[in-house]
């Protein structure tokens, strides 16, 4: 068994006239970290949503487990529940508790009875550090508790791939850390992710392959150590300059 | 990130507000329409300038002729021919029913200012003018103009002046009665736009040596009766379909007029399915102007038409 | 006008303050209708405008614009056009209903009323729904999709708890608005409280003031009180941390 877990062939993308995604092709195996890196509109967004087809893709095939993903036969619902998504902004569920947002799925996609939900919901919410806010409503949680609910929301599915679009974009400097620490927890246990993030610290220690994209393709890939000290490219070496620059 | 977003799962969310039919065919419809009430209205004032008063331009005979002449859609210039033999009756119903409703909101309008005024910033007449407006907004329009018609026989104070200005003074207690009530409504409109206005602008107002009056006319009003247009386009709508209810005081406005022709005739659905166009055209072609007012006044950064 | 049926009128000779206490009875009675008339036509306005409401933000082409365009004659008709065309257009007979022993006469008057006043209704809180819906975020959305449920499911459990809450204020507008628009019945003869108010001042014409005083207030009292219990609807089921409801 080499079937990658996730086969990216040739995916282009475009709205209107602007081509976001161009021929993109990769591989990720069990347990792989691939983090996605790249300047704003470069498509690494778009990529992700592919993925879960909250974006459909013009052209090119996406295979999970070697079960062809695009094409209009595929029930979508069925690979939502299999690939977990956490979104910049969180987008927690606001009328429902934090426990309540980790309990929505299993309770209406798996069909779990309202025990069993509730306690793979507090299970996941003291696995990101929560037990003890699983009442509070996500407008009483700090942006940090906010991000780590998204995270135990998205796990509570028992996924076989985390998509990450980044998740820690939209929060105040000192609340980052809380959220990488559970990510990197995540990545200890095994689970297999797809990164898209600003925070090159996080990405060199934890990433099995890094992807450098630019208008649309990817310009370099590499493990970290290569691609953060031997850029081949200009553009790399550029972005990357620019951007530890702009958090340091 | 701000990577475009237009997919399956959000496509249809973004209901946008579009126009049912064609824009060109709306402009004709309205041009058609204004047209002929013009000109109907200037051949009745001026003792039949076209045709003689209250005649159709169009003989309906003709347009029945018509009908005969193409029997696949006789139904249809049968309606059109029914249509032309009311609508001169009609037309000065709309007449009233423009009249009632444009002095009724300006007049309305002229209370409603200090009224919001004295409720956002006001001490003791802020209570006053809650009273007004609470007492006003939690009673039916009906019931007040049954009170300053039959309860307090208005007709009877209307002074010489005006005495005459219409065939019937009930017209008076009409707008009397619409007058006090829109600018209960109006002046909920404008205050809250006055919340609105951000609080510093009045600060910055007597930073600069204003009165409070001063700040208030000369820098919160003009920001907040900006934001208020949205909210007195409502009210003006509603004004064009609520001064049908001056027909109980025996006002011959359009609604009037339309019930004692099908009384007599006993065409119901079709003199109400012609009244129901008339204020249809009234209502649409108000919401249409005030857009176009809002668009004209509006202020860069300022409110939702500012951008 | 108003319907023909003579009323049962107090007629001594008393001051005028007096006959409104008198015949009080008879104005309660129609305080009554006026309630019935206004529950049933803001139920019929919600089980026909909430799913009007939905299809315009979720449905079709054609359903959206089927929608769309009754709404907009719903609306630019004034309510007194729409109550006549009800009545003379569509009669409906009077109905006799017996539950459990209990008979209940609903005239063809008062379904007319329920009809006209409620579609007009449903017509505006389909623009309060319409509303609501749209305005919660679209992220909320896309997170229900992602973690696979599909797009019903998503509606009802994720947008429509949330759109919800925010309606409370319009409904609120809207069923007083209802409630002082069942007034407008007089057309039809319909002896709600106005109607009755009515028919007793034209017996006893010096006593109209106080007669449309007292109706007055008690419409005043019925507002006010439907404002204060949907504040405290609206206070029950806020969010905590969140936006009130």
């Amino acid at each position: 068994m080499s079937d990658p877990l996730l086969r990216v062939e040739r995916v282009s993308k475009s709205y209107g006239d602007e081509q976001v995604l161009r021929e993109i092709s990769f591989e990720m195996d069990r347990g792989d970290v691939t983090v996605l890196i790249g300047p704003s509109g470069s498509g690494k967004s778009t990529m992700l949503r592919c993925v879960n087809r909250l974006t459909e893709v013009d052209s090119g095939e996406i295979y999970l487990d070697g079960e062809r993903v695009t094409g209009p036969d595929v029930d979508v619902n069925e690979l939502r529940r299999q690939v977990g998504m956490v979104f910049q902004d969180f987008n927690l569920f606001a009328h429902l508790t934090a426990r309540g947002n980790v309990m929505l799925g299993p309770r209406q996609v798996l069909g779990l009875s309202k025990e069993e939900a509730r306690r793979r919901a507090d299970e996941q919410l003291a696995l990101v550090g929560l037990a003890d806010q699983a009442d509070s409503y996500p407008a009483e949680l700090s942006g940090g508790q906010k991000q780590r609910v998204g995270i135990a929301r998205a796990l509570a599915m028992e996924p076989k791939l985390m998509l990450f679009d980044e998740p820690t974009s939209a929060l105040d400097p000192e609340l980052i850390g809380e959220v990488l620490e559970v990510m990197r927890d995540l990545v200890e246990r095994g689970m297999t992710m797809l990164v898209v993030t600003h925070e090159m610290s996080f990405a060199r220690s934890v990433a099995s392959e890094i992807m450098f994209l630019d208008g649309g393709r990817i310009v370099e890939r590499g493990p970290p150590e290569q691609l953060f000290e031997r850029p081949e490219h200009d553009r790399t070496a550029t972005f990357l300059r620019r951007i530890t620059q702009l958090h340091s | 990130m701000s990577e475009p977003v237009a997919d399956a799962v959000r496509e249809g969310e973004t209901a946008t507000r579009t126009i049912p039919a064609g824009r060109p065919l709306v402009v004709l419809a309205g041009g058609l329409f204004w047209g002929w009430l013009l000109l109907r209205w200037l051949n009745d004032w001026l003792g039949g300038l076209f045709v003689p008063r209250g005649e159709p331009f169009v003989s309906p005979e003709a347009v029945e002729a018509l009908g005969a002449a193409v029997p696949a859609l006789r139904g249809l210039f049968d309606s059109t021919a029914f249509a032309v033999t009311y609508l001169p009756a009609l037309s000065a119903g709309v007449w009233l029913t423009i009249v009632l409703t444009a002095t009724s909101i300006a007049l309305g309008f002229v209370l409603a200012v200090p009224l919001s005024v004295a409720r956002v910033y006001g001490r003791w007449t802020s209570y006053l003018s809650l009273a007004y407006t609470e007492l006003l907004r939690g009673t039916p329009l009906l019931a007040q103009l049954f009170v300053i018609y039959y309860g307090l026989n208005f007709v009877q104070y209307v002074p010489p002046l005006l005495d005459g200005v219409f065939a019937n003074n009930a017209v008076w207690a009409a707008i009397v009665g619409f007058t006090l009530n829109s600018a209960a409504y109006q002046a909920e409109y404008i205050r809250s736009a006055l919340l609105s206005v951000e609080s510093g602008q009045l600060t910055a107002g007597r930073a600069i040596g204003l009165t409070k009056l001063q700040a208030i006319r000369y820098v919160v009003l003009p920001q907040g009766l900006r934001f208020a247009i949205p909210g007195w386009t409502n009210e003006l709508i509603y004004l064009i379909k609520y001064s049908s209810l001056a027909a109980f005081i025996t006002v011959p406005e359009l609604f009037q007029r339309t019930n004692a022709i099908a009384s007599d005739n006993f065409r119901y659905t079709a003199m109400f399915s012609l009244a129901a166009l008339l204020y249809l055209a009234l209502v649409i072609s108000a919401s249409r102007l005030m857009n176009a007012v809002e668009d004209r006044v509006a202020i860069p950064g300022l409110g939702a038409r500012g951008r | 006008m108003t319907g023909v049926e003579l009323p049962p009128i107090a007629l001594q000779q008393a001051s005028d303050w007096a006959f409104v206490w008198e015949n009080s009875g008879y104005l309660f009675a129609g305080t009554a209708l006026t309630i019935a008339l206004t529950v049933a036509s803001v139920l019929l306005g919600f089980f026909v405008g909430f799913p009007a409401g939905v299809v315009e933000v979720y449905g079709g082409r054609a359903s959206r614009g089927l929608v769309e365009t009754v709404g907009v004659v719903l609306r630019g008709t004034p309510i007194v056009v729409i109550l006549i065309f009800m009545y003379f257009v569509f009669p409906t007979p009077d109905l006799t209903i017996g539950v459990l022993g209990v008979t209940a006469s609903l005239s063809g008057a008062f379904l007319a009323g329920v009809l006209g006043l409620g579609l007009r209704s449903a017509a505006y809180q389909s623009q309060i729904f319409r509303g609501a819906l749209q305005s919660v975020d679209e992220g909320q959305m896309e997170a229900a999709r992602s973690i696979g449920m599909d797009k019903l499911a998503s509606i009802r459990h994720v947008v429509v708890p949330q759109a919800l809450r925010r309606s409370v204020p319009g409904f609120q507008n809207e069923v007083t608005i209802v409630l002082k628009d069942t007034s407008v019945v007089f057309a039809i003869g319909l002896a709600e409280l106005l109607t009755r108010s009515y028919d007793l001042f034209v017996v006893r014409t010096t006593a109209v003031l106080e007669i449309l005083l007292f109706a007055s207030a008690i419409y005043f009292v019925l507002t006010f009180t439907t404002n204060r219990a949907l504040d405290l609807v609206s206070a029950r089921y806020a969010i905590p941390g969140g936006e009130s409801a």
